[in-house]
């Protein structure tokens, strides 16, 4: 066993707190240790209701990474082949009028893989005839997949899947290629960019009215607001309750070997992540908006306490080791002295769509009950 | 006195600095010994050559893509835009809006901004006296493209689809004049010198970007990176109407001074003797260089070595002559700048390579060779 001694005090703490789940917590934590430097997937079983609840100086105290993953990822549309009523003229979010006549073929882009998601779970998804590279769930994966390198498409790759419809936001360009669409006859809705817990609802609604299903749009998005809410009652009863007790969490965005990494602050929708999962807010303090470059210092000052992370970042430094090796300055905060490094894939984290509940419910896991949802990226 | 015009362009083809009375007995087989009426017939050849590639080029860049058209649906297409409907249009249900929406006008922006960059590569060497120079190198074009920036960055659009072109003129030429002062001493400017300032001025220019990235929400970031290697993609018509005015503005302008050019090539002190304004002259080109460079990078964004490239090739065929110079540039650059955007649009499916990377990857390579050059023809660093 590589148990430390501090480690077995934790777990037999969390044993005497926690009697009832006893069974889990060790089967868990068993498991855990097989599973150490592999990759094998965690995946989460249960809820965060029926997580150990662990007080605040235990979570505090706890030592290791985690990973987040959602528990289920099939689609439950919330109609099967709905009948779109067109032609339909909307409003878009920028105030362009657009009447759209045919949803026989949609192609919808955005940088979060979030109004894909949309379309799918309004029932819509046989009609779709391509994707972005965030939208990866296996009902879309056999897509064309038009933004390979990223977020930038090209004008013929989109023209060739002759989309009748395209919905997408300003987050994928050029600019100009939606452009080049609008100029070619094929209408195109420009949705809200944001992405948040408070206007999940409203895109969903954005996107439904622009195929012409708004009562599949509602419905989509009753039942998403409703999730969030059982979900964020269930996370307040494990999150610790007052403002000094809630760790202190950052949204780190890290790619690769260059020593370059972005705090994401205000309205980059980690905020919103931090708030659903009853965080402590460290971007808020600091008055950071949006996505920036961060430096070890203002790391240093910030002392987080966890660090929420996309997969695909901590695996591109070398896994949880790798990151405290190449940003030393990690090694002054409470969260890389406690390597209290939460990852998710970069596809779900900020997504922020119908699937809003599960994430924060898989982040909320990670994060309240660690031991259960050990790292599964490797180091390197 | 038209020899003498030749052999002082001669001069100017491999650096000013070569000793001056041993002339044209060591000239290395570049087209440059060769009796007058052989180079006229070779310059003969050459245009007629060129505008054959021109022709091909355009059609193979209409006719290829990632919606695939077959050419007779292409050329069926052109037709029916005319009024004759000989051949079937494109079968694709959005075939037409393909052709005539993404890539005729892509082709075309190719072919105005490649011919723009060359002529002010050539025009730009003329005044310089120097062969290194070129808008890419000396960092006119980084100076456009900067102050094209902050148009994206803070959204200004007061003048429409100009408002892009206006900043890169005045960023392009603010620049121009800033290489051109900096980098001339007693009349001339010496090859380290101009490439040093080069070097200096893509310093400032490219901190001037990376500040302008920080400042930045995602989509300007995003535009400005996209910027720095160039693109043509995501090309309209309104875009090409601007380019196509600022582009026959500069190339007429360049024309009708190309002789002066040839003047000037001589040395200030003959040129001046020959009856020539040597500072009008200069003053002008830089504007028009300017000019050039910001209608390429405007849109486009940088794209360098096309300015280096082009020149140097047609050079070392038809001789220094800037009267053939100039034109022969401007059909170079198009084909050349028409089949790298054909590789960066088809090479990958559902993708566009940056453009500036494959002029680079070509023009690099060039660019080496020309310095090791320059260095022996002019005996050292000079």
């Amino acid at each position: 066993m590589r148990l430390s001694t501090t480690r077995v005090t934790r777990i037999a703490i969390a044993v005497c707190t926690a009697g009832a789940v006893l069974l889990a917590t060790t089967a868990c934590s068993s498991a855990s240790d097989g599973a150490t430097g592999a990759t094998s997937a965690a995946v989460s079983t249960g809820t965060i209701a029926d997580a150990a609840a662990m007080t605040p100086d235990e979570l505090r105290a706890y030592q290791g990474a985690s990973s987040a993953r959602l528990a289920d990822t099939a689609l439950t549309p919330v109609a099967t082949d709905p009948t779109p009523t067109l032609p339909v003229t909307v409003t878009d979010s920028q105030g362009t009028k657009v009447t759209v006549t045919d949803t026989s073929r949609i192609l919808t882009l955005d940088v979060y893989g979030t109004l894909s998601r949309i379309v799918y779970e309004l029932g819509l998804g046989s009609s779709m005839v391509g994707r972005d590279t965030s939208s990866n769930f296996a009902e879309i994966a056999d897509l064309p997949n038009v933004t390979p390198g990223g977020h930038e498409v090209t004008a013929e790759a989109i023209l060739a899947l002759s989309p009748s419809v395209i919905v997408t936001d300003t987050s994928i360009g050029p600019w100009d290629v939606i452009l080049q669409m609008r100029d070619a006859g094929i209408p195109v809705v420009v949705v809200d960019s944001e992405r948040s817990l408070d206007n999940v609802g409203a895109l969903t609604n954005q996107v439904a009215a622009a195929l012409g299903v708004p009562d599949a749009g509602k419905t989509l998005a009753d039942r998403t607001q409703q999730e969030v809410d059982a979900e964020t009652a269930a996370i307040a009863k494990v999150a610790p309750a007052t403002e000094g007790e809630k760790l202190r969490t950052v949204f780190l965005y890290v790619r690769g070997q260059s020593g370059v990494y972005y705090l994401f602050g205000e309205g980059s929708g980690a905020d919103a992540l931090i708030d659903g999962i009853g965080g402590y807010d460290v971007a808020k303090e600091i008055g950071w908006e949006g996505m920036r470059p961060v430096t070890d210092e203002a790391i240093i000052a910030a002392q987080p306490e966890v660090i929420l992370m996309m997969t695909k970042g901590l695996e591109s430094v070398g896994g949880v080791s790798g990151l405290l090796e190449k940003l030393p300055a990690l090694a002054q905060t409470p969260a890389g002295q406690h390597q209290r490094i939460i990852d998710m894939p970069d596809s779900e984290i900020l997504s922020f769509g119908p699937q809003s509940a599960q994430v924060l419910d898989a982040v909320a896991q990670a994060m309240y009950a660690p031991q259960q949802h050990p790292v599964a990226v490797s180091d390197q | 006195m038209s020899v003498d015009v030749r052999e002082g362009a001669n001069r100017l083809a491999v650096g000013r600095q070569r000793p001056l009375p041993t002339n044209d007995t060591q000239a290395s087989g570049d087209g440059d010994d060769l009796p007058p009426r052989t180079r006229r017939g070779r310059a003969a050849i050459l245009f007629v050559a060129l505008s054959v590639a021109l022709v091909v080029v355009a059609l193979v860049a209409a006719g290829s893509g990632q919606l695939r058209v077959p050419p007779l649906e292409v050329l069926g297409s052109v037709l029916r835009h005319i009024g004759i409907d000989w051949l079937p249009g494109p079968s694709h249900p959005q075939g037409d809006a393909a052709l005539w929406d993404v890539r005729f006008p892509r082709v075309t922006m190719a072919m105005l901004v490649g011919a723009a960059l060359a002529v002010a590569g050539a025009v730009m060497q003329g005044i310089f006296g120097n062969p290194l120079a070129d808008p890419g190198v000396v960092g006119v074009s980084s100076g456009s493209a900067l102050a094209a920036s902050t148009v994206i960055v803070f959204g200004l659009t007061f003048a429409g689809s100009w408002t892009i072109a206006l900043f890169a003129f005045a960023g392009g030429l603010v620049t121009a004049i800033a290489v051109y002062l900096l980098s001339r001493s007693q009349g001339k400017t010496e090859v380290v010198t101009l490439i040093l300032t080069g070097i200096a001025v893509n310093a400032v220019a490219g901190a001037g970007l990376a500040f302008l990235t920080f400042l930045g929400d995602t989509q300007a970031r995003e535009q400005i990176v996209f910027w720095q290697l160039g693109s043509l993609n995501g090309t309209r018509w309104q875009y090409v109407v601007v380019v196509l005015v600022l582009v026959v503005v500069g190339i007429a302008a360049s024309l009708s001074f190309s002789r002066k050019l040839d003047l000037l090539s001589l040395g200030d002190r003959s040129a001046t003797h020959l009856g020539l304004n040597v500072e009008r002259l200069r003053a002008v080109a830089i504007v028009v260089v300017a000019l050039l460079t910001a209608a390429a990078v405007a849109f486009c964004g940088i794209i360098s070595f096309v300015g280096l490239v082009v020149p140097h090739m047609i050079r070392m065929i038809a001789g220094p002559g800037h009267r053939v110079l100039v034109p022969a540039s401007a059909l170079g650059g198009a084909v050349l700048l028409m089949l790298a955007d054909l590789v960066a649009r088809t090479a990958v499916a559902y993708a566009d390579l940056p453009i500036g990377m494959i002029t680079a990857l070509v023009g690099g390579p060039f660019f080496f060779w020309l310095l090791r050059r320059a260095r022996r023809s002019a005996g050292g660093w000079a």
